[in-house]
């Protein structure tokens, strides 16, 4: 299993957000997703996964919800706020653009 | 490159303000929720990381393992949970309070560290920021605190005012009253009050003399207040024949009748006559004077002529009508009774409010001025503590530098120094409150020429909570320009100059050479409204009240016989040659006489008077002047001297044919020929002839012009109470028990009071202006002290940086002269600015002062060209130590000293 360090911090905020912009997730499902959208490639740890949503509902850019989940239980569902979705356009703009430089860098050399 | 956006997103942390206004309240119920419901949210993160186990183990279970293998495994995966948890509650916490903790923290430790600017930066402000409190006070004491009369602002007093008289606000006869009432319609039923030094007596205790109020039957109702026992006067009490009735406060209720309640009905004496006791006002109510002790029932006796002029009127607006329709009413009023009399010339009669009543005139310019004055200090110190903290700031410039390059914000930053400086503000607040205190202790104890509404001066809830403003502000004030000064430090510069201290920006050094500008022009205006006041003390001091005796060798006091029999001229004057006899018995007097006025400002009676040979038209009338009735050897024992004549003598009695003296400015204004001897002057319906002409004296106050003047002798004029005046050979105070002793012993009823050497009266006469004097002078000496430290500061630092240069220079030759001058130099240039302003604050400001002024003008030559000089001398004073220590600095030491 991939180490959640090999997920520099800050781009797990952005997976998320890009995440959670689809629909309104609970934790699980959220780290489910990632792994498989990116082929699993990559893994989140619920240890890397909590203190990130904590922390970005904390900031603004998601809030929290208690649902019933697809399995009957309760669960903590996060949603992206509008500050958030304003946010993500930017992050993914960021991301593009360095990781853009980057593969120039990479492919050039 | 991760790193990068992580911070980019960790710098919003804090920042609701970044978030949209939807999202704000949300974010703001999540963060309260943090903080007020820890439980309910650690519940929930349990569930949810609950929740999370639970789906681990659903899909170990799909796979096929077994419950307890899937648990395990699921377990095993979610890693440690505690820390896991701490994490999550790492995120949650609101940064800001934890913050603001840390900052306190490293604030007071910062603080701690440097003790000698703690301390000089705690001081400065404790005094503005206590003088401000202070003055707070007594401002919202004074001008705002709610009277104790039913909706006061509708109550207002009624004068009578016109061009020969100038009283404060004026004061009618009974006559005026009629008229008024008669025309009015702004007001309800008007009602006339007189204020008058009565002596009580009776069976309880010793008599004594009091202040006193004769006001009319609908006094109380007026005001809208209540007895706190008994009864007060009910229509018709003030009709001709009522028997006296008298209310008393509950001050002398307490004190002279120990507070019993069958105090109600009893009869006392007063004046000489019976009184009953019908009730008892209040503490609270004091009107209209502070002072005031009893009221008693005025008879309204139809009057026969104009005068006396003692009354003042007090009514309640109507409702729907305004002060200033009312004020426009009794103008017409004025106009008039002005018509009906022609020496009534431009008859006013102001409407003021109860509260302005109390206050009088001189009290609201000087608390305006000391606000003003108080103020202009808290500035300074705030100036002061500023140029401190930017001074500081480079040598702060690394540790910020660090702590910006280490990746806080800029607004992180700028936010720690100033809860530095807002904490530093909020210990000197709270020893200004101290100060504050113990200055409105002092203020009470001292009551300066008994200030009015003093009682309603007190540190309350409303003073602190203007405290911690004054602080916050103060400390935001003086806290924002060097923060932000030292975020935009510059990083790569100050890195670069490694363990070199501080090359100090240009845009630094230029704030801190304003700030000293500010400083010693705040300074300047404040020393020059000073040195006007003290000029203007000094004028009034010298100022002659027109009589030539040692007023150390002069005692005075004021001797009521009290039984009424001695209101019989007879046996009056008997009473008082008896008190003559005795006094001058007495070892140490020399002289002793009777008089009913006496300088610098107690006027016995004031009235018109007829002139021998002048025709005046119906209604017309002299002018209002000043009537003193002496006995012989009084102008002797206060040594008025004797311009033309004789004095009057023992013969002048009520069997020789009435006498008179006059002053010499009742000659120069009404004898232009200044020929008065011999002529004859009528007071009342008795023609009296002119025996002698004396010096002016200042019978109203020392400020005043001197009233021209005629007096009459004792023995043909009597009228009691008056006052025994004795010259002694030393020290007159001494004399003063002794003089009681024997005087009281002529009869139980006698009352003596106001017992001073002329002295004590001529101190009493400036205490006002001197507390003033003393109040601005204590201002402007602590900001001068500020300013000089704040220049002191700047030039040490100033030294400091360029010691470096300074080395150099000394090396390359430079004499110690040119070191210092050129130090010098930057201080002066500095004061030379300073200066220019501060003459021109002072010249805008300075006319606040006018009403309180005494023979200077506002811009006083002397005033303002001493001050400025005074400044200049504490400026070089300032600059030449630090400049001189420069010189001292070998270039070899300077050179290698970084």
């Amino acid at each position: 299993m991939s180490k959640p360090t090999d997920l520099v911090q800050g781009t797990l905020d952005l997976l998320i957000l890009k995440i959670l912009a689809l629909e309104p997730m609970h934790g699980w499902a959220i780290a489910q997703r990632i792994r498989q959208m990116s082929n699993e490639v990559l893994q989140v740890g619920q240890s890397a996964l909590y203190p990130a949503l904590h922390k970005l509902e904390q900031q603004g850019l998601i809030e929290a919800e208690w649902k019933v989940s697809e399995n009957n239980r309760r669960a903590k569902y996060y949603s992206l706020t509008s500050t958030g979705r304003r946010a993500m356009a930017k992050e993914a703009d960021q991301w593009e653009r360095l990781s853009a430089a980057i593969s120039l860098i990479v492919r050039t050399i | 490159m991760g790193a990068a956006l992580g911070r980019h997103l960790a710098d919003r942390a804090d920042h609701i303000g970044d978030c949209e206004m939807s999202d704000k309240l949300k974010l703001l119920r999540l963060r309260l929720r943090s903080l007020f419901k820890p439980k309910q949210v650690e519940q929930e993160l349990d569930e949810e990381l609950q929740y999370h186990l639970q789906c681990q183990i659903d899909e170990g279970l799909a796979a096929g393992l077994s419950q307890e293998e899937a648990r395990y495994a699921a377990l095993r995966a979610l890693g440690a949970i505690t820390q896991n948890k701490e994490e999550c509650r790492t995120m949650r916490r609101v940064t800001w309070i934890e913050d603001l903790g840390k900052d306190l923290r490293y604030g007071a430790r910062t603080l701690r560290k440097n003790p000698a600017f703690t301390l000089v930066a705690l001081l400065a402000l404790a005094l503005g920021i206590g003088a401000n409190t202070a003055m707070f006070s007594v401002v919202y004491g004074m001008l705002f605190r709610p009277l104790p009369f039913a909706d006061a602002d509708r109550v207002a007093v009624v004068c009578l005012n016109y061009a020969q008289r100038d009283y404060i606000f004026g004061t009618m006869c009974i006559r005026d009253y009629l008229v008024w009432k008669q025309n009015n319609h702004a007001f309800e039923d008007p009602c006339l009050y007189r204020n008058q030094r009565m002596d009580i007596g009776g069976p309880e205790a010793t008599p004594e003399q009091v202040v006193g109020s004769v006001v009319t039957a609908n006094f109380f109702s007026t005001l809208g207040v209540r007895p706190l026992l008994g009864r007060t006067f009910v229509p018709g009490e003030d009709r001709p024949n009522t028997p006296s009735l008298v209310v008393l406060s509950e001050t002398i209720w307490r004190r002279r009748f120990a507070a019993e309640r069958t105090v109600l009905g009893r009869t006392i004496i007063l004046n000489g006559a019976s009184a009953t006791v019908i009730g008892v006002m209040p503490e609270a109510i004091r009107f209209p004077r502070a002072e005031t002790q009893l009221w008693t029932n005025l008879p309204l006796v139809p009057p026969t002529r104009y005068g006396p002029w003692f009354y003042r009127g007090l009514a309640r607006l109507k409702s729907g009508v305004t002060l200033e329709q009312a004020q426009t009413e009794t103008n017409n009023i004025g106009q008039l009774m002005a018509q009906q009399n022609p020496y009534y010339k431009r008859a006013r009669m102001p409407v003021v409010t109860v509260r302005d009543a109390l206050l009088g005139t001189t009290v609201k310019p000087a608390i305006l001025v000391m606000t003003g004055a108080v103020g202009l200090v808290l500035l300074i110190a705030v100036v002061n503590v500023a140029n401190l903290l930017l001074a500081r700031a480079t040598v702060r410039e690394r540790e910020v530098a660090l702590r910006l390059s280490l990746g806080a914000g800029r607004g992180r930053v700028v936010r720690q120094l100033l809860t530095e400086s807002v904490l530093l503000a909020g210990i000197g607040g709270m020893a200004g409150l101290a100060l504050a205190w113990g200055a409105i202790k002092l203020i009470r104890v001292w009551n300066p020429g008994d200030l009015p509404l003093i009682d309603f001066v007190r540190l309350d809830w409303g003073a602190l909570g203007f405290m911690a403003f004054a602080s916050m502000l103060a400390g935001i004030l003086f806290g924002l320009v060097p923060a932000l000064e030292s975020s935009r430090a510059d990083l790569s510069l100050t890195i670069k100059e490694g363990g070199r201290t501080g090359g100090g920006s240009l845009a630094r050094g230029r704030a801190r050479n304003a700030l000293v500008v500010a400083e010693i022009a705040i300074s300047l205006t404040l020393l020059i409204g000073a040195g006007l006041l003290l000029r203007s003390f000094l004028n009034l001091q010298r100022v002659n009240g027109g009589f030539f005796a040692p007023p150390e060798q002069i005692l005075t006091m004021r001797i009521s016989p009290g039984d009424p029999k001695y209101d019989d001229e007879h046996t009056g004057l008997a009473f008082y040659a008896e008190v003559l006899r005795l006094a001058r018995s007495v070892p140490g007097v020399e002289m002793a006489a009777v008089t009913n006025s006496l300088p610098p400002n107690r006027q016995g009676d004031a009235d018109s008077f007829g002139l021998e040979g002048q025709t005046l038209g119906p209604g017309e009338m002299n002018p209002v002047v000043t009537v003193a009735t002496v006995g012989p050897d009084f102008l002797q024992v206060l040594g008025i001297p004797l311009i033309k004549g004789r004095y009057f003598t023992d013969y002048d009695n009520e069997k020789a044919p009435p006498v008179t003296l006059v002053s010499d400015g009742f000659v120069r204004r009404f004898f232009p020929d200044g020929k008065a001897l011999g002529k004859h002057v009528k007071y009342g319906d008795r023609w009296m002839e002119i025996v002698g002409v004396v010096g002016n004296v200042k019978y109203l106050s020392l400020s005043t012009d001197t009233d021209p003047a005629y007096y009459m002798p004792f023995a043909q004029n009597y009228f009691p109470p008056a006052f025994l005046t004795i010259r002694s050979s030393g020290d007159a105070g001494l004399l003063a028990a002794r003089l009681r002793n024997e005087i009281q012993s002529i009869d139980a009823g006698v009352t003596l009071a106001d017992i001073d050497t002329l002295e004590q009266a001529l101190d009493g006469a400036v205490s006002q202006p001197r507390f003033n004097t003393m109040l601005l002078g204590l201002f402007a000496g602590i900001a001068l002290v500020l300013a000089a430290v704040g220049i002191y500061g700047l030039m040490a630092y100033s030294v400091a940086q360029r010691k470096h240069e300074i080395g150099v220079r000394m090396a390359l030759g430079a004499a110690r002269a040119d070191v210092v001058r050129m130090m010098v130099r930057q201080g002066l240039s500095l004061a030379a600015l300073g200066i220019v302003l501060g003459l021109g604050g002072a010249f805008a400001l300075t006319r606040l002062l006018k009403t309180m002024l005494f023979g200077i003008g506002v811009t006083d030559g002397l005033t303002f060209a001493a001050a400025p000089l005074g400044m200049l001398l504490v400026v070089l004073l300032a600059t030449s130590l630090p400049a001189l220590r420069a010189t001292r600095i070998s270039p070899a030491v300077a050179l290698r000293s970084d």
